[in-house]
């Protein structure tokens, strides 16, 4: 981003600048759902290792374990939006 | 390094600079995207692999290391293709 200037920036047009606004945003949310990957990766690898010895590949129930890491912390999550709304 | 991708040729031509914008956009992301991974990694395997630290990197740390970022790797496709799943079948 250094090598732009102010200067070169005022010079896009009006359609340039939408488009541009529109490439951040869709960029944003496809960053976002890449950091939750990252957050569930992290909780989830300690969660389903707990026990394991660590080797490379993955087992049809380790990898049944990060699924439903995933698949439960999202379900709990939903929940508990859910309770809090109820109060 | 490969993993961050090569720097983004310099454009400087005032019709090529929308252009090079968004591939500064997309290389900043992809740069703290890596190193999300890299700094993850780093702790979950540390914690793993390391429990005493000595003063080298012992070979049976470092095997352990190698064995753990792999399974890192595989276990981060997992997460990916199950999260990305279930947003799509939410909607």
């Amino acid at each position: 981003m250094s090598n732009l200037s102010q200067y070169q920036l005022q010079n896009l047009n009006e359609s340039e600048r939408s488009e541009i606004l529109k490439f951040i945003e869709s960029e944003n949310a496809k960053s976002k759902v890449q950091m939750s990957i990252h957050n569930f990766t992290d909780l989830c690898f300690k969660k389903c290792n707990k026990n394991s010895s660590m080797n490379a590949n993955l087992s049809n129930d380790d990898e049944q374990c990060l699924k439903n890491c995933v698949n439960r912390f999202l379900d709990l999550n939903i929940k508990i939006v859910q309770t809090l709304q109820q109060q | 390094m490969a993993l961050f991708g090569s720097s983004s040729p310099q454009i400087t031509t005032q019709s090529d600079l929308k252009t090079q914008i968004q591939n500064d956009i997309t290389q900043e992301l992809a740069v703290a995207n890596a190193s999300e991974l890299i700094n993850k990694v780093t702790e979950n395997c540390f914690e793993h692999c390391i429990q005493v630290p000595e003063n080298i990197l012992t070979p049976q740390q470092d095997n352990c290391a190698n064995q753990c970022l792999a399974r890192y790797m595989k276990s981060w496709n997992v997460i990916s293709k199950t999260y990305v799943n279930r947003i799509q079948n939410s909607k």
